[in-house]
């Protein structure tokens, strides 16, 4: 997970690369949902990930109860004031609340990472289901192109599609949606290639189930628990991606309270004055890392086994 | 805290500085015979980190830094000084016509370039025409318009201009297309250096990379791109010798070069640096009072460029409105740190004959309640939105930011800042029906006044193509008779006052239009090794003056 | 592998996958190619770097030197056609061939990529053995603690944090990257950090996975000494994801780390992207991705043949 492997090297690539997976397929097994619980519920390490996360979500929706001033109100007089005060965090280069635009940044971070996630899933769970399901030609041309989405580096994906479509929440969930989809329709596929082949959907089909029925209710279902497992850790991934775009300085305008441009704000002021990247850091990794353990802890309560 | 050094920064520091002196000590006995008088010590290396160019030969060369190459390595008729007066190189004397369309210059008998060919008449012919070629597609040709048969030269007709011939070695006669009684100042710009014949065409890639000229200096091997550039003292320099032995220029990545320079200054590595903003203020504080901090406004200003033909700043009163509103001083204060000048005026403080101070009165101070009353009678009322369009990377964010609160603030309209990046945001300018204002600054080639109004505010330089898009620098579509006429007026004037004067009244007429929203002086700021030199300063270009400064 | 038959089917498989590859770069570089020619703005109309419009006269003669004045059907066929003989064209600040600018920042990358995979797998592997050794010890505590830890921190931060306590705080390295390998380390470190600990995970599980194998307990219990076995059998099996992990990995990294160029100033050409997206310097954008896309492909391929090389399990279809 280097950041440009980003949003492609989860716990899914680990193992083999595409080409293998249709050779060595790992199944999920779907256990009953009451030992899945317990068993998530036992891993700590996963709770403290979900714990994280309730917070964020809560943070995020009453943002303006929490925050004590309004994130884009600047004070000129006030500029660049240390921790403390008035200003719990302090003030950046144009006087604005640091804590208060780093409370109201959890709303982007959740916003565009869900988003993102959404749109990559949905795309990818599509292509991915008529790929494996259909096969032969289908497969082939799908198969292709995710090869041309895969190999694009998320990041320089992304800043092509923004530069095309302007600055903004929209282009940035867009394109990290667009960029990230083909890892979830190759995994969808390579476990309908699996589960297909599992007696109860042949017999399902001997019954003379439709196609559409089949896929919708036998294969999908145990084939989506990967894609799940997947996307939980891969919101995380995709916080991060926008995060770095705005450092970069092509992701949500410089106005929006939001932690890359913080962070970009503070980049020049390292070593005077460093609250100005050090708070919004910590509010990535600590986001970020809420995401890994929520999915881990997913990942070993649906089966026990890849622990 | 930056300060903090490690033993292996000192160290390294340290064998830089031995080899220096070494460098400097080895050839001191036979450069100091050399050096033309002065008080300073001949010797010694220059050592400072630019950007790279994107050219270092006078066909093409444009930004501060590539000038600050090729200006060492040619020297021309005129060089301009930083406080913007025009002084004589090779030019012994000048003359023209009364029409003031044919200009002869009388040239230095006897300087040579670096390779032993003479500087003649011909070598400046040679050089000009090289660059007006059609294949050259040079950027700076454009300051040769004036000379006759220039337009057939670019359009690839011919390769000569017909308007130039040098009649004897020593004589340079120059017949213009229209008058120009300012030509001489124009020839202060590098791309009107001679070459020699080993140069050939524009597209010469080994004498891009290395061009042998005749100034002060002289390249050491070649260009080693985003790498160095090393220059030596041209020991066979037909005028005033430089007393450096050698200019060290390495060239840094554009991402963050300020802050690359400041630390390299710190540790002793460069003798000449600029600053990230943030780190003004500390450094301030610690190089003021050992002298090594240098500060100037040069010949650059920044407005605001309202587009006054259409959308919601059409109005003077409007523009006046807005300018009213935006409280410089708060901004300056807050996001430059203090380390800005407000102003005032269209034209640059630098040139002294004509600046009118507080020209701009909505410009002085913030006034919210004019700022009000002034949009109230333009129409402009909460709903009104203004676009402001800026260019994304360059550091204008947070001004752009604390100018439309501020707008928003006093004015109750609508601000949306967009950033865009740089083609776009010329696109939007030029576009048929642009709104609104855009970030803008500009710094002057020459110096005169002209270099500003003409291009800036004149109705040619508009000049709309077929589908309305301009394409003149004149994309605020100022168009004023009254102002058109002064400058044409001051243009067909020898006198040098009498044509300031004319300039003056020009700026007057444009301000009191609001033609452009003055917002702050391009006041450069740097650090100066001063323990190890001695008579340095900023030259026009805002770089380092290499071919006077002296080992202390 | 050995006999014809199977040597054939390699053959073929390679050929198949070379074909793919090449479709994959087409699509790439053309997807990219249609999105920069739709951009708004000429690219070439502006004097670099000021607000001074290009001549009119000037911009035509750019447009015709650079193709700009064709079709965009045609500006890439000929692109593809360069790209065949190896010639990614002339950048659009200096005119200088996109190939002779990219070549020594491609360079710096991949010095940059090769430190930081060594690091990694060292760190990564070293840590994951131990982790797996002393299971359920406070090592393996650690370790899963810190890897899960260092999978959640991004380079962005991650960087900044090392340039801050390295540079800033302690002093031990420079702020501007000269390309020694002083300056080098810093970034590569970044880099390799977080990959290290994905290598520590996977590392860690697969040695598990084996030690619980039971041809090693065999070979354990026919009094084989521990370390050899380790040697001879565990080591040998987990080292295939790993690679395979790696091998994906540094494809990406030379297609350009991107963050860790900018923080640190790195002069690879992840640092010409950004650089050239600001410029609208559209060769170097089409030259760097296509390099990216190309070095990512080819890797995976490569990856793919020696994981069928390593592992005799696996066929290739």
């Amino acid at each position: 997970m280097t950041e440009l492997v980003t949003g492609k090297e989860g716990p899914a690539a680990a193992g083999p690369t595409a080409e293998q997976q249709g050779a060595e397929p790992t199944v999920v097994r779907v256990s009953q949902w009451s030992d899945i619980r317990a068993r998530f519920f036992a891993n700590k390490l996963a709770v403290l990930g979900l714990f994280i996360l309730v917070v964020l979500v809560i943070v995020a929706v009453f943002a303006p109860l929490l925050a004590p001033f309004d994130p884009l109100k600047q004070d000129l007089a006030n500029t660049l004031q240390a921790p403390g005060g008035d200003h719990l965090l302090g003030t950046d280069s144009l006087g604005r609340d640091q804590l208060s635009r780093l409370i109201y940044g959890s709303r982007i971070a959740m916003i565009v990472g869900m988003a993102s996630i959404l749109v990559a899933c949905t795309i990818g769970i599509v292509l991915g289901a008529l790929a494996g399901y259909f096969g032969r030609l289908i497969d082939s041309v799908i198969m292709r192109v995710a090869d041309v989405f895969f190999a694009f580096p998320l990041l320089i994906g992304a800043i092509v599609v923004i530069l095309l479509m302007g600055r903004g929440v929209l282009p940035v969930v867009l394109s990290l949606g667009i960029f990230s989809w083909a890892t979830f329709a190759r995994l969808l596929r390579s476990q309908i290639l699996s589960v297909r082949e599992m007696d109860y959907v042949h017999a399902a089909r001997a019954l003379g189930a439709s196609q559409f029925r089949t896929i919708r209710r036998h294969i999908l279902p145990n084939s989506l628990t990967a894609v799940l497992v997947y996307a939980t850790s891969n919101v995380g991934i995709a916080i991060v991606a926008e995060a770095s775009l705005s450092y970069l300085g092509v992701g949500v305008p410089p106005e929006v309270a939001e932690w890359g441009n913080m962070i970009a704000a503070g980049r020049d002021f390292m070593g005077v004055k460093d609250f100005m990247w050090m708070y919004p850091s910590l509010a990535i990794v600590v986001t970020a890392l809420g995401f890994v353990l929520l999915g881990n802890g997913l990942r070993d309560a649906l089966d026990p086994k890849l622990r | 805290m930056r300060g903090a050094k490690s033993a292996k920064w000192v160290a390294a520091a340290a064998i830089i500085a031995l080899a220096a002196t070494a460098c400097g000590g080895g050839d001191d006995d036979a450069s100091k015979d050399k050096g033309n008088g002065g008080s300073g010590k001949a010797g010694g290396t220059f050592r400072l980190g630019i950007t790279e160019p994107v050219s270092i030969d006078p066909y093409n060369a444009q930004e501060s830094e590539g000038i600050l190459v090729t200006d060492n390595l040619f020297s021309g008729l005129y060089e301009p000084t930083a406080d913007g007066q025009v002084v004589p190189v090779l030019a012994e004397s000048k003359q023209v016509s009364a029409d003031g369309k044919t200009w002869t210059f009388k040239i230095k008998a006897g300087t040579k370039f670096s390779n032993g060919e003479a500087v003649d008449a011909e070598s400046f012919v040679r050089g000009w025409n090289r660059v007006a070629q059609k294949k050259a597609a040079s950027d700076v040709a454009y300051h040769m318009a004036g000379i006759a048969g220039f337009e057939d030269v670019q359009s690839g007709k011919t390769d000569k201009m017909s308007g130039l011939s040098a009649p004897d070695a020593t004589t340079l006669q120059v017949k213009l297309s229209a008058p120009d009684f300012e030509f001489d100042t124009k020839t202060t710009h590098t791309v009107f250096s001679p070459v020699p014949k080993v140069a050939g065409d524009a597209k010469n890639a080994a004498y891009n990379a290395a061009p042998i000229g005749n100034g002060p200096f002289k390249m050491d091997g070649k260009w080693e791109h985003n790498k160095k550039i090393t220059l030596v003292r041209n020991d066979d320099y037909g005028l005033k010798k430089a007393k450096l032995d050698k200019v060290e220029i390495s060239i840094l990545n554009a991402a963050n070069s300020a802050n690359l320079e400041y630390q390299g200054f710190q540790s002793g590595q460069f003798d000449w640096a600029r600053m990230p903003t943030p780190q003004l203020k500390p450094a301030k504080a610690k190089y003021e009072p050992q002298g090594e901090w240098l500060e100037l406004d040069t010949n650059g200003m920044n407005y605001l460029l309202p587009i006054t033909d259409n959308g919601p700043l059409k109005s003077a009163k409007a523009r006046e409105a807005v300018s009213y509103a935006i409280d410089r001083d708060a901004i300056i204060a807050g996001v430059f740190q203090g380390m800005q000048t407000k102003s005032t005026t269209i034209l640059p403080p630098v040139f002294k004959d004509v600046y009118t101070k507080d020209l701009c009165t909505s410009c002085v101070k913030q006034d919210k309640a004019k700022a009000k009353a002034l949009a109230k009678e333009a129409g402009l009322k909460p709903g009104t939105t203004i676009d402001i369009g800026y260019n994304t990377g360059a550091g204008h964010e947070e001004w752009v930011q604390a100018v439309a609160q501020q707008l928003e603030d006093v004015l109750g309209v609508k601000v949306k800042a967009s950033g865009k990046p740089f083609a776009e945001l010329l696109a939007d300018q030029q576009k048929p029906g642009a709104t609104g204002a855009y970030r803008f600054a500009w710094g002057a080639d020459y110096p005169t006044p002209d270099n500003f109004l003409f291009p800036l505010l004149s109705t040619s330089s508009i000049n709309k193509d077929d589908s309305g898009k301009v394409t003149g620098d004149n994309r605020g579509r100022y168009s004023n008779k009254k102002f058109d006429d002064l400058l044409s007026k001051a243009r067909a004037t020898k006198d040098l006052p009498a044509r300031n004067e004319l300039y003056k009244q020009a700026e007057k007429v444009a301000m009191d239009d609001v033609a452009l929203i003055p917002l702050w002086n391009r006041t450069q700021l740097r650090l100066v090794n001063t323990k190890k030199f001695a008579d340095v300063k900023m030259d026009f270009h805002e770089d380092p003056n290499l071919a006077e400064l002296s080992l202390k | 592998m050995g006999s014809d038959v199977e040597r054939l089917v390699m053959g073929r498989y390679v050929v198949r996958r070379l074909g793919q590859l090449v479709v994959v770069v087409l699509g790439a570089t053309m997807v990219l190619f249609a999105c920069l020619f739709v951009l708004p703005g000429d690219p070439v109309g502006q004097i670099a770097g000021s607000d001074k419009a290009r001549d009119p006269a000037v911009i035509e003669q750019l447009h015709k030197q650079y193709g700009l004045d064709k079709p965009l059907v045609v500006q890439y066929g000929s692109y593809v056609g360069k790209l065949a003989k190896g010639d990614l064209g002339q950048d659009y600040t200096q005119g200088r061939p996109v190939t002779e600018i990219l070549a020594p920042k491609l360079l710096n990358t991949a010095k940059l990529a090769v430190v930081a995979i060594v690091f990694d797998v060292i760190i990564g592997i070293a840590a994951g053995v131990i982790a797996a050794m002393r299971r359920y010890s406070v090592w393996d505590i650690t370790v899963t603690f810190s890897t899960t830890l260092a999978i959640g921190v991004p380079s962005i931060v991650l960087g900044m944090i090392m340039q801050w306590v390295f540079v800033i705080k302690l002093g031990w390295f420079p702020l501007i990257s000269d390309g020694t390998f002083n300056s080098l380390i810093l970034p590569a470190f970044t880099l390799a950090i977080i990959d290290a600990a994905l290598v520590a995970q996977i590392a860690r599980s697969t040695m598990l996975e084996v030690m619980g194998a039971d041809y090693v307990k065999t070979a354990v219990a026919k009094g084989l000494s521990r370390p050899v076995v380790l040697l001879r059998h565990i080591l040998r099996n987990s080292v295939i994801p790993v690679i395979t992990y790696v091998g994906i990995s540094f494809g990406a990294l030379l297609g350009g780390a991107i963050i860790t160029e900018t923080i640190f100033n790195w002069d690879g050409i992840g640092l010409a992207l950004v650089t050239a997206i600001q410029q609208n310097n559209n060769p170097i954008i089409v030259g760097v991705v296509t390099i990216s896309v190309a070095v990512f492909v080819v890797l995976n391929l490569i990856v793919d043949l020696l994981y069928a090389a390593l592992d005799p399990r696996i066929r290739l279809a």
